[in-house]
């Protein structure tokens, strides 16, 4: 099966720095996982609903508003944030 | 531009994203609404933070089952959650929560009216199908400053409902039909409030185009997020004359996700096939299938109000309302109501409390709202009833007293203005301001009999003596002159004649 990742830009996302050896060791670790999945992806499998874990309406919430955590704690787990907001590099799905 | 040339036909679906009307959010008890600070509306499970669990909020599950219920849908025996998994900072799970294989709402149709000739003709009806509709938790909102973007997770995890239509639309005009029809009936239903300003109702919007009489759906686009009608609208007469002048330069439509930029009116492409999202789609663990009873679904179906068009034919067959006025009063579910209970009181003229209502009842109503707060979350988007100075029975009064003959109907304008203002009943307004018509034979006799005698008229009483019937009318201006507009008109009508004839 032909690899379908750069072991290269994974190990950049991990940030892992890697030997060559460690490099080739995991990426036939890892395509052989990803076979696993192929394997399981080509099956055919119409949706069906398990009973095995059916639950009634007893099991849903009632509509009531519980508490809230605060902007100020919201904003203390994030690494960055500006006003009261979560700040993250730009991403635009805009016109450009 | 409007029109796409007859050799084209524009074949449009549209995905319509609702925000339930329920206070806590679809997995979590965090509240939500509209104008919060920042981040003020977020709990663990919003964020899903190691250790929480999402479950289902009651209420957003059998608002969606309603909204089935009103549309005809079949509601099915189980519905569960799937993950859609994708990466943007809109979401703080790195998934969304969603229904893929088993939606809660199959199937139904939506009554559409396109527009008449003109404003008092009734145009075309149709039934816009529904493929289905799914419960899944809305995303937090981005903004774009400078070099970064802030993240506000409010909005993430209000219930959403995706209702997806079959692509039955044909038009601009039928898109733009359909999605009015489809807010009467959230709104009317109580499923949803739809305030559009307020975000509360998103479209995406296939559009793509065949020749007529093909029956093969040509290579649709898709225009996300468009938050109003007229985006929607503009998008489809757009989108529908981009497509007809590629094909028809030879080149070919790319399947392709676009936007919308309303400020320009023009449409931009975000992302083409080749870089489809795959979402990795799979059954949500967290989240239990939910067995829906039958039980419940019966106790809902009660809560289905009259359906806007079924109304409207009721109100023109069997109430004899112009089609004017009946369709002013089905789109507001409260004021047809409070119509319904004034007819109650005064059955005889529903067309008479139909006018007072869809003209002077309505203007002083939006006339006296402007100053009751207008960015209250909890108000109606329409006009608030609640406030109405007039019961429905107080207005049945005023038109019983016109049909009565007791008032003209000119009178009951004024009485009504009065009757706004104090909310007092039309009689006593009637009473206080000596409006009553005079209805004295004797009196009126005498009157009727000099004004006869005047020379100023012997031209227009020859005249009707001559068999011209209209003349007639010229001699009741200087009665009602006399009477200070309070004489009975028929009256006066039978003692012209009784003298004259």
């Amino acid at each position: 099966m032909a690899e379908g990742f750069d072991i290269d830009h994974l190990a950049k996302l991990a940030r892992l720095s890697l030997t060559a050896e460690e490099k080739a060791l995991y990426s036939s670790q890892l395509n052989q996982i990803l076979g696993h999945f192929q394997a399981l992806a080509e099956a055919d499998l119409p949706a069906t609903i398990d009973d095995a874990r059916v639950v009634n309406e007893a099991a849903l919430r009632s509509d009531e508003p519980g508490p809230v955590l605060g902007a100020e704690a919201v904003t203390r787990i994030a690494p960055a944030s500006r006003d009261g907001q979560i700040s993250v590099p730009r991403v635009v799905d805009d016109e450009s | 531009m409007s029109t796409p040339p007859s050799d084209w036909e524009v074949v449009i679906g549209l995905e319509v994203h609702v925000q339930l009307h329920t206070r806590a959010k679809v997995f979590a008890s965090s509240p939500w609404g509209f104008g919060k600070e920042p981040n003020e509306q977020v709990d663990p499970v919003v964020l899903g933070l190691p250790g929480t669990l999402p479950v289902v909020n009651r209420e957003a599950v059998e608002k969606s089952i309603l909204f089935g219920l009103v549309v005809g849908a079949s509601v099915p025996e189980h519905c569960s959650w799937d993950r859609k998994n994708y990466f943007y900072p809109d979401n703080p799970k790195n998934y969304q929560l969603t229904q893929k294989d088993f939606p809660v709402v199959v199937g139904g149709q939506v009554e559409i009216e396109l527009p008449g000739a003109s404003r008092n003709v009734m145009g075309e009806h149709k039934f816009i199908r529904i493929h289905h509709a799914h419960l899944e938790e809305d995303v937090g909102k981005l903004s774009h400053a400078g070099s970064g973007s802030l993240v506000d997770y409010n909005r993430a995890g209000v219930p959403l409902l995706e209702i997806v239509t079959e692509p039955d639309l044909r038009s601009s005009a039928e898109a733009e039909a359909f999605l009015r029809s489809l807010v009467a009936m959230l709104t009317q239903a109580g499923v949803a409030d739809c305030d559009m300003e307020k975000g509360q109702l998103r479209c995406d919007c296939n559009v793509s185009i065949r020749r007529r009489g093909v029956e093969k759906l040509g290579t649709r686009t898709e225009t996300k997020n468009l938050n109003s009608i007229s985006s929607v609208r503009d998008t489809v007469i757009y989108e529908t004359a981009r497509q007809i002048r590629e094909l028809e330069a030879g080149r070919s439509i790319t399947q392709e996700t676009r936007g919308w930029n309303a400020e320009l009116a023009r449409g931009y492409v975000l992302r083409d096939k080749e870089d489809a999202h795959d979402y990795r789609y799979f059954p949500d663990p967290d989240i239990p299938t939910l067995k829906i009873s039958r039980e419940t679904v019966a106790r809902l179906a009660k809560l289905v109000p009259e359906s806007l068009y079924d109304r409207q034919r009721r109100y023109v067959e069997k109430l004899g309302l112009p089609y004017t006025a009946a369709s002013v009063l089905v789109n507001d579910r409260a004021l047809a109501e409070w119509f319904e209970l004034a007819v109650a009181a005064h059955p005889t003229n529903p067309s008479g409390i139909a006018n007072l209502v869809a003209n002077d009842l309505l203007r002083d109503l939006a006339a006296s709202a402007g100053t009751a707060g207008a960015f209250d979350e909890t108000a109606p988007p329409a006009v608030s009833l609640a406030s109405c100075p007039i019961k429905p029975a107080q207005l049945a009064g005023l038109v019983k007293l016109t049909d009565d003959g007791v008032i003209s109907k000119q009178q009951a304008k004024e009485v009504f203005t009065e009757m706004f203002k104090t909310g007092q009943d039309a009689a006593a307004i009637v009473d206080a301001k000596g409006l009553r018509q005079n209805s004295d034979t004797g009196e009126l006799e005498k009157i009727v009999q000099e004004v006869i005698a005047d020379p100023a008229v012997a031209k227009s009483i020859a005249e009707y003596r001559a068999g011209n019937e209209k003349a007639i009318n010229a001699l009741k201006g200087p009665i009602m002159k006399r009477t200070q507009g309070k004489a009975n008109p028929v009256l006066i009508d039978q003692l012209l004649r009784k003298f004259l004839g």
